[in-house]
């Protein structure tokens, strides 16, 4: 479809016509905080009629932290707020009709009116962004990332299909009465297509016209010529009446059968009030925004894309795209052998594309550009939105290297404990060998005081020996942690349940399990966490003789979820967190043996497979520790 | 290098080890051996070499029936050496036996490719070590039948 954009309401036209196809919502919004005006995207993005919209609050789509960044107080006015938030991309939520959330970023700029300073508010949806951002670091993110990206561009190039708003668009059979009917003709004349379809299409017209034959005259004409163009006015349902721009054009079948008419228009008083505020919202929009014709020749550009670039206008119009953005952008849009430049401009639409914009002075920075189709006279035009990301690429270069750091810190502090532990352990086995070969040789043959010196020291020894075990046991944790296959958890918990076997009979302990899944794990460090487990719940009985039952079930969002219930004493509440901290014991050396670090082994294991540990307990009735495993692929 | 006589036909061993604390116990864990043993004691991996090459002083340092070898050792570790013996075709007929604080898996594995006859961490306490050295005692010099002494 081609829309005639030529006359005296040509620019109006482009402005609005480039508004409503900017590839981001765009929101004009008072001092008050009202929403004086805003495009199609706005609508589509927070799922609202524009009626609906207009006069209202801003806070109705975005809840927060929009009007607190405008609002005069003690120490500023309200131009002065604004002027601290001009240009800067800033992070909020979006809300939706059906009250759903989504991330936005939003850039302000300050538009001057009859009405006083309003704010324009370009809405870009980064929820894409966000994700991106939270699946930096793991390995499926760059997969997922381009699927949503593709199902999103999918959708917005199905909603702009769809949006003509602007535009009544109809079509008539060859008595004039109406068959089709568009949301721009429900907008500007005001019937439904329920109430209009079948109707003749004579009722646009105000009675003196009617009176006149107007109607079928022009229904003659057009049949007559194919087509016909005129400016006139109007009425719409509730009577009120337009002035209109209006294209008719005769529908014929290939052997030259009259199958009736179409009729493009538009409501010229909306465009004449506009065209100023139109074409001050394109030049106040805080984004840098070009149109491109199908050679790639700039038709169209704004002020931001002056200060951006560094150009004056008169310098870019009529030159080629490829001066400020050398590569990346045209290729996106030329036809070839498998694909109308229609359809590459197709597969790009709602995408931000990444790419470099170079300065007048040679200087390239990053810029993300969303590209929209704009129909006109001079065919498919293409309208990008193009905003400068360097602050955000410092940002993600900041963090990525930050984690790098972090990565790198954590290896050596693991690399540390691991030496630190080995290492300590040497000399301390000789003082415990010799201690203990004191003890055995001398014990009874010096007095009474050195025995128990002696025997202080023995004890120290086997204490602080058990720590460097564990400890070393804590450090080499999770060590293999890339190294999972199929197993056979109810295998995995035999092993465990042969190497406490000692203490199982010891304390005449009964073991039960539920039936346990084969799943993508692995085997050593699962087989450690039941032994840790199953070990306290025996270690930590209460007078009756401990019950310890394993079970799994399978939650959808977390995977497999394992159970290890007993009978025993049972934990405060206050120390659910606690216990899995490295050395913390709840119980004087006397009571129980042990180094803390059990439950942290756990924890570190249990979280190196991606899954989370917690305890449900009651003193005196017994605990319950959970753990999870996400599944990865498990058969 | 020090060696101790316990008298009569003995068993020479070869304790490739440096930490005089370890040499001790394995001496106090051999005193009450069934057999009459002779420690022979390297401290480094060139000492352990030279005894078994017979170099210079040591021209006439017998040949031992087994070697107990500690992998980290000063000057040429425990690796190379165990690496040496197995590639000498007078040498490698020697029972070795790794015994070390090393707990790494590729430590194990590595001994076991360069034909190591057996692996064994030393206990942290006292009582264990004990009982490692004389299992090694009974196993090895009294259980095994070890390669008849070389013609050389």
């Amino acid at each position: 479809m081609t829309l005639d954009l030529n006359g005296s309401t040509e620019s109006a036209a482009r402005y609005r016509g480039l508004l409503e196809a900017a590839p981001d919502a765009m929101v004009v919004v008072n001092q008050d905080g009202g929403i004086v005006l805003l495009n199609v995207q706005a609508e589509k993005q927070f799922g609202y009629q524009r009626d609906e919209l207009l006069g209202q609050k801003i806070t109705r789509i975005i809840p927060e932290g929009f009007a607190e960044r405008l609002i005069a107080d003690g120490t500023r006015t309200a131009a002065e707020a604004l002027a601290q938030q001009i240009g800067m991309g800033i992070e909020l939520s979006g809300r939706r009709k059906d009250g759903s959330e989504f991330p936005i970023e939003i850039m302000l700029s300050p538009l001057e009116s009859a009405e006083g300073i309003l704010v324009t508010a370009a809405i870009r949806n980064i929820s894409v962004r966000k994700q991106a951002e939270k699946q930096l670091a793991q390995t499926e993110g760059g997969r997922r990332l381009m699927e949503d990206s593709l199902r999103e561009s999918e959708e917005r190039y199905r909603l702009l299909l769809d949006g003509i708003q602007s535009y009544a668009i109809f079509a008539m059979d060859p008595g004039g009465r109406v068959t089709s009917w568009n949301a721009g003709a429900q907008r500007i004349k005001g019937y439904t297509a329920d109430e209009i379809i079948g109707h003749n299409f004579s009722c646009f017209f105000p009675p003196e016209d009617i009176e006149l034959g107007r109607p079928e005259e022009i229904l003659r004409i057009t049949a007559a010529n194919g087509h016909h163009e005129e400016q006139g006015m109007r009425v719409r349902k509730d009577g009120s009446r337009f002035s209109a721009s209006l294209t008719f054009t005769a529908l014929r079948d290939p052997s030259g059968n009259l199958l009736g008419f179409s009729e493009f228009s538009h409501d010229l008083s909306e465009s004449k009030e506009s065209e100023a505020k139109y074409r001050g919202l394109l030049e106040a929009a805080p984004d840098a925004m070009v149109i491109v014709d199908e050679a790639g020749d700039i038709v169209l550009l704004n002020l931001q894309a002056e200060k951006q670039f560094g150009y004056r206008r008169d310098e870019l119009l009529g030159q080629k795209l490829t001066r400020i953005i050398p590569e990346g952008f045209a290729e996106r849009l030329i036809a070839d052998g498998t694909r109308t430049a229609a359809e590459a401009l197709a597969q790009q639409i709602g995408m931000g594309i990444e790419l470099y914009g170079r300065r007048r002075d040679g200087r390239e920075f990053p810029i993300e550009i969303m590209l929209s189709p704009l129909e006109s006279a001079q065919g498919i035009l293409v309208t990008a939105a193009i905003r400068n990301i360097t602050a955000r690429k410092e940002a993600e270069k900041n963090l990525l290297r930050t984690a790098e750091e972090l990565k790198q810190k954590n290896d050596q502090l693991q690399q540390f404990a691991y030496v630190a532990s080995h290492d300590l352990q040497e000399p301390l086995r000789m003082v415990a060998s010799y201690t203990q070969l004191l003890a055995k040789r001398y014990v009874g043959r010096l007095d009474s005081d050195a025995d128990e010196f002696i025997a202080y020291a023995v004890d120290g020894c086997n204490r602080m020996q058990q720590l460097i075990l564990d400890l070393l046991a804590y450090s080499r944790s999770g060590a293999d942690g890339k190294a999972q296959r199929v197993i056979s958890t109810e295998d995995v918990l035999q092993e465990a349940l042969m190497n406490l076997r000692a203490m199982i009979e010891e304390s005449g302990a009964v073991v039960t399990h539920d039936s346990l899944p084969t799943i993508m794990s692995s085997g050593s460090q699962l087989g450690q966490i039941f032994q840790n487990l199953i070990g306290n719940a025996i270690k930590y009985r209460s007078a009756s003789a401990p019950h310890v039952n394993i079970s799994a079930t399978k939650d959808g969002a977390k995977g497999w979820i394992f159970a290890v219930r007993d009978n025993g004493m049972g934990i405060e509440p206050q120390y659910f967190e606690k216990i899995f901290v490295l050395f913390q014991r709840l119980h004087g050396r006397e009571e129980f043996s042990g180094t803390g670090i059990g439950l942290a082994v756990c924890k570190k294991i249990v979280e190196q497979l991606g899954g989370t540990i917690w305890v449900e307990s009651q003193p005196e009735k017994g605990s319950t520790f959970y753990f999870s495993l996400p599944e990865r692929g498990d058969k | 290098m020090e060696s101790i006589e316990t008298g009569g036909s003995s068993f020479e061993i070869l304790l490739v080890e440096d930490s005089p604390g370890d040499v001790r116990l394995t001496r106090e864990a051999l005193r009450d051996a069934k057999m009459h043993i002779n420690l022979n004691v390297a401290r480094d991996g060139i000492e352990a070499m030279a005894f078994l090459k017979r170099e210079g002083a040591l021209s006439h340092a017998p040949r031992p029936s087994l070697i107990l070898l500690d992998l980290n050792l000063p000057k040429k570790d425990g690796r190379a050496v165990l690496e040496e013996i197995k590639n000498s075709p007078d040498l490698k007929s020697i029972p070795i036996v790794i015994l070390t604080t090393s707990l790494s898996d590729e430590d194990v594995l590595r001994s076991y490719l360069l034909h190591a006859n057996c692996y064994i961490t030393k206990p942290v306490n006292l009582d264990g070590f004990l009982k490692v050295v004389k299992s090694i005692d009974n196993f090895w010099l009294s259980i095994v039948t070890l390669p008849p002494p070389a013609h050389s």
